[in-house]
């Protein structure tokens, strides 16, 4: 049976009447790198605030770790056990980043110090430098590193690459999954950028209008989309109906594209079966399931 | 480290309150040597009268909050925004937070208010004329009791707005009650402005011990209800 760290059972969230989540089930295996996709106004920031106890839900549970985020005695015990990385980036403005790292330390029994001094040291963050002199992608390593030091069992970083240019990316993503490999902490990020979710995630959810609308394993999801590429004879007419796990179909004069969720072979055999068809099959991107869900709810 | 993280939130504005302090103990040098004439008026009662409530108000104004929301809210597009989010994710419960932040302030308005009467004391011989050595701790105590009031309905405020918006709503909600007491008949044991004024132990040369428990009273209140709000968003 699998353990899931972080599990939310129908939750709900309205800001002034408009649903920011409409019932999310949401399951973050432990030990997972699950990266949280969406677009802008799907729901991400609001899931994670909800996680972290910083919003309240309207209906449905969340729990992490096992227990209820709701529960304002165990939500403490929850937090010193996460690292955590906002999605504005935003620190104390009064304060060096010295000083945020040696207000930050103490909170946290299982602070990483040898981390500490390894990230300092890798971003070269300007120790002396109060934090509106830093650039937004400072800011987002110095919370990178505030998040890892932490010694956490999770960590739940919202963009946590935003700001950041592509050789940094590259860092970072690369430092990520270190921790996880080494230290086995889960990781749930939420990200833009595809191409670094499919980079490093093992396990992927798609958020849309508040609602998981793709979620599990990355190699379980890119084994079960299929794109189907038919090309139908002259006189060849596409079926009225077809097998289940199509989820779409796009003509372009005798080239039919499909995507296909599942049942694949069954979707196979029934193109083949079209007079004079030729099928060919390919694997898909995490990009394609992506927009073709999104663009789809 | 919350003391510390209040301690670098604070420590300009104790600066600026300790600036206008130490103006206020230079503005006596020209009451130094000024003694009153023979049934006239004491000059350092207009200190007493004005600038020293001025002084007390500021400080609670200035140094009042619950350390959760500190940044003002004027960019923000909706609801938590800045470092909240940061300091929310600690594993530290807001009670605890607002705790420590209050606690700090109000040492400070403490601190500002007992050097302010030191600093009268020695700096000018009016004030020396005025009132004797107990009446002069009698009167940081007024100061303080009344002061108690006025920080913890500032402490109120920070549980909903900015710091911003709370050091404002103070400043202008005190100065509207200041007004309010001097121009309508407010009872003179619930008048903590008087108190601080003409009724306090250098003009009165007696402790407003009902006002000061008013205060304190009404500073406990306060109080309870900043902790009950926060209580209610503890999750």
């Amino acid at each position: 049976m699998t353990d899931f760290i972080i599990e939310t059972s129908q939750l709900c969230k309205s800001y002034k009447g408009k649903a920011a989540l409409r019932g999310l089930d949401l399951r973050v295996p432990a030990g997972s790198i699950f990266g949280f996709l969406g677009r802008n106004g799907a729901g991400k920031t609001t899931t994670i605030k909800t996680l972290m106890g910083l919003l309240r839900a309207d209906s449905g549970s969340a729990h992490v770790f096992g227990g209820p985020v709701t529960d304002a005695d165990r939500s403490v015990d929850i937090r010193r056990r996460i690292g955590f990385v906002t999605e504005d980036k935003e620190l104390y403005p009064y304060m060096t980043v010295e000083q945020v790292i040696r207000f930050t330390r103490p909170l946290f029994p299982k602070w990483r110090h040898d981390l500490e001094r390894r990230y300092v040291e890798i971003f070269e963050l300007p120790l002396e430098s109060k934090i509106p002199e830093l650039s937004k992608g400072m800011r987002s390593k110095l919370m990178l590193l505030l998040a890892i030091s932490r010694g956490a069992d999770l960590l739940i970083l919202d963009e946590p690459t935003d700001g950041l240019d592509p050789a940094a990316i590259e860092d970072v993503m690369r430092e990520l999954v270190t921790i996880a490999a080494t230290s086995g902490t889960t990781m749930f990020f939420s990200s833009h950028q595809l191409a670094e979710v499919d980079l490093i995630a093992d396990h992927i959810g798609i958020i849309d209008q508040g609602r998981m609308i793709v979620s599990g394993s990355l190699d379980d999801i890119k084994a079960r989309y299929q794109r189907l590429r038919v090309v139908l004879a002259n006189s060849a007419e596409l079926p009225t109906r077809w097998e289940n796990g199509v989820e779409s179909v796009k003509q372009e004069g005798r080239v039919v594209s499909l995507l296909a969720s599942g049942n694949v072979d069954a979707i196979v055999e029934q193109a083949k079966s079209i007079p004079g068809a030729v099928v060919e099959q390919y694997p898909v991107t995490l990009k394609e399931i992506f927009l073709e869900h999104v663009r789809s709810n | 480290m919350l003391w510390y993280k209040g301690w670098l939130e604070t420590r300009f504005r104790l600066l600026f309150v300790t600036g206008y302090t130490i103006f206020l103990l230079l503005f006596q040098h020209s009451v130094r040597n000024a003694t009153p004439p023979p049934g006239g008026k004491n000059p350092a009662l207009g200190f007493v009268m004005f600038s020293n409530p001025t002084l007390v108000l500021m400080a609670c104004a200035l140094l009042g909050g619950a350390g959760i929301v500190t940044q003002p809210s004027l960019q923000a597009t909706k609801g938590l925004h800045g470092s909240t989010l940061y300091t929310l994710s600690m594993p530290v419960s807001r009670l605890r937070l607002l705790g420590v932040r209050a606690a700090i302030g109000w040492l400070e308005v403490v601190s500002v208010i007992a050097a302010l009467c030191c600093g009268m004391w020695l700096a000018s011989p009016a004030f020396r004329m005025l009132a004797t050595p107990m009446e002069m701790i009698e009167y940081a105590a007024t100061l303080i009791a009344c002061a108690s009031a006025l920080y913890c309905f500032s402490v109120l405020l920070a549980t909903f707005l900015d710091d911003q918006w709370r050091a404002w709503g103070t400043m202008l909600s005190a100065t509207a009650l200041w007004w309010l007491s001097t121009h309508t008949t407010f009872p003179a044991s619930a008048n903590i402005f008087r108190a601080m004024r003409e009724g306090s132990p250098l003009v009165a040369h007696a402790v407003p011990l009902t006002a000061m428990s008013f205060s304190l009273g009404l500073a406990a209140i306060l109080f309870f209800a900043a902790l009950k709000v926060v209580q209610a968003r503890e999750y």
